[in-house]
């Protein structure tokens, strides 16, 4: 079965015979850790996948637009979020992988193993409590020790979030999978909230792998996808999203460009609807990241107005 | 238009928005976003590293007349607070405009304070949750305090149910609801 998709991964030709080419050669399956390559300054393509952050969840009020709409808001913080690392690799089909390493939140020297505080001392960045990888195009690195800050988000666009959510622990079914559980009376006995049956009979005589049941719920890693950035606040490094997010109060969660509405915008590039490849009055993405430096020459505070007709006006 | 729903983020020290700002820098990542007035002075280091940052978005993400609003009508501790039970009148910017009602419940949430008020318009009973913060409540007026000074409830919500108590409650200024 033909998957578009799995083609796309892979970087035009051209890319690659230029990678191999600049740098010296990698071989096959290595990873290395390429040093601050000054690169002229790159715009945004639809074709450009950007770097995400890492902010910490600080809680969620409620904002009211232009249009006197109410918004829900979850306000998201970055906390000193800078690039550790670029990583290029080679796959074993020949395709190459780039990514920028992030990590957020200082943390204490004497309670960071010798192996991170040498990570983060090639680095040059404070040791760091996270650090995760966002995968990217070839266009999108970003100098090692670049602070990111929250201009990277343009207000109007849609991001995902990524973070573990709220640990429910141990659940039965009805939570867990939305059982129906059984009757309140008629005969029930000692098992209004349980499973009921897990099989069939003799035949096949077990449980089914993967049957639903009780276990503990909750904890792992969820994304939440298509949040709309309302406002963003450089001078307190706040990003703030339109709907909820995963996870509890200050938990680190991982925020990048929405995957689903670029690869939209990428076909319409493609078709040649070159209005419908960034959503409504947004011009443009900062490329390749939004940085400290930047946020110094644009604006504190920024918000996005409603990019629809107002919901009190009334319609016939 | 803009105008009236424009708002004005403080920071710590600030007092009313002065006239005649610096020009505001411009915005090469979207034409039609809406900037906003810069802070006059830098945050200090709590809040940027992220201690007491909700409450402090609580209060200073409104305008200064919303906060004096809050504080004085909602405030738990004002002199000139709203009690459930009392005829509250407020004016809106959407129709109806105007509406006056007894206040059946007050949700205290910071910026997300709202308050429930009920009337009977030719013989129908009308309800309007308004949330204290919205860009379209201008003005909040009490017409008339609780009998007694307050209610043995927060949460009026019988009232729905007993239309004798709701007209005891209106008395004498039942005939001059907006």
């Amino acid at each position: 079965m033909l998957r578009l998709w799995t083609l796309k991964q892979k970087p035009h030709r051209n890319l690659i015979l230029k990678c191999l080419h600049s740098s010296s050669n990698v071989a096959a399956s290595t990873s290395f850790v390429s040093s601050n390559a000054p690169s002229p300054p790159t715009k945004w393509t639809p074709d450009s996948i950007r770097t995400g952050l890492i902010a910490r969840k600080r809680g969620m009020t409620a904002l009211w637009n232009d249009q006197g709409a109410r918004l829900p808001v979850t306000v998201l913080q970055l906390e000193n979020c800078q690039v550790t690392a670029n990583i290029v690799t080679t796959r074993q089909d020949k395709s190459e992988y780039h990514a920028v390493q992030v990590a957020a939140s200082d943390k204490p020297l004497k309670r960071t193993t010798r192996q991170m505080q040498g990570h983060f001392r090639k680095a040059k960045v404070n040791p760091k409590r996270i650090v995760k990888e966002f995968s990217i195009t070839s266009d999108a690195h970003v100098p090692i020790g670049t602070t990111f800050s929250a201009i990277h988000f343009v207000p109007g666009q849609y991001v995902d979030v990524i973070a573990k959510s709220i640990g429910k622990g141990f659940q039965g079914g009805m939570k867990r999978w939305n059982f129906k559980g059984l009757r309140a009376s008629h005969g029930v006995s000692v098992s209004h909230r349980s499973a009921g049956a897990t099989g069939a009979h003799q035949d096949p005589g077990r449980i089914w792998p993967g049957k639903k049941m009780a276990a503990r719920m909750g904890g792992q890693r969820i994304t939440t996808q298509n949040l709309a950035v309302v406002r963003v606040d450089t001078s307190l490094n706040l990003i703030y999203l339109r709907g909820a997010v995963p996870g509890v109060d200050d938990a680190q969660v991982m925020i990048r460009d929405a995957k689903k509405l670029a690869a939209v915008g990428r076909h319409n590039q493609a078709k040649g609807l070159y209005e419908k490849v960034l959503p409504k009055g947004v011009d443009d993405l900062p490329f390749p990241a939004g940085t400290l430096e930047m946020a110094k020459t644009l604006p504190s505070i920024i918000e996005a107005p409603a990019y629809r007709v107002s919901p009190f006006v009334p319609r016939e | 238009m803009f105008n009236i729903f424009r708002w004005t983020s403080k920071s710590l020290t600030r007092t009313m928005a002065t006239a005649a700002q610096t020009v505001s820098k411009p915005y090469p990542f979207s034409k039609t976003a809406i900037i906003l007035p810069e802070p006059y002075v830098s945050p200090p280091l709590p809040l940027v590293q992220g201690k007491g940052l909700m409450p402090y978005l609580q209060k200073n993400l409104t305008t200064p007349e919303k906060q004096t609003m809050l504080r004085e009508l909602f405030g738990r501790h004002s002199a000139k607070r709203i009690y459930p039970g009392s005829i509250v009148g407020v004016t809106l910017e959407h129709a109806p405009f105007a509406f006056t009602g007894v206040v059946l419940a007050i949700r205290r949430r910071g910026i997300d304070t709202s308050m429930v008020l009920r009337n009977v318009i030719q013989r129908t009973g009308v309800e309007m949750q308004l949330f204290v913060n919205s860009p379209h409540v201008k003005t909040i007026k009490v017409v008339q305090k609780p009998p007694k000074g307050r209610m043995k409830r927060a949460k009026l919500f019988y009232l729905r149910h007993s239309p004798e108590k709701m007209s005891a409650l209106a008395g004498s200024k039942k005939g001059t609801i907006a």
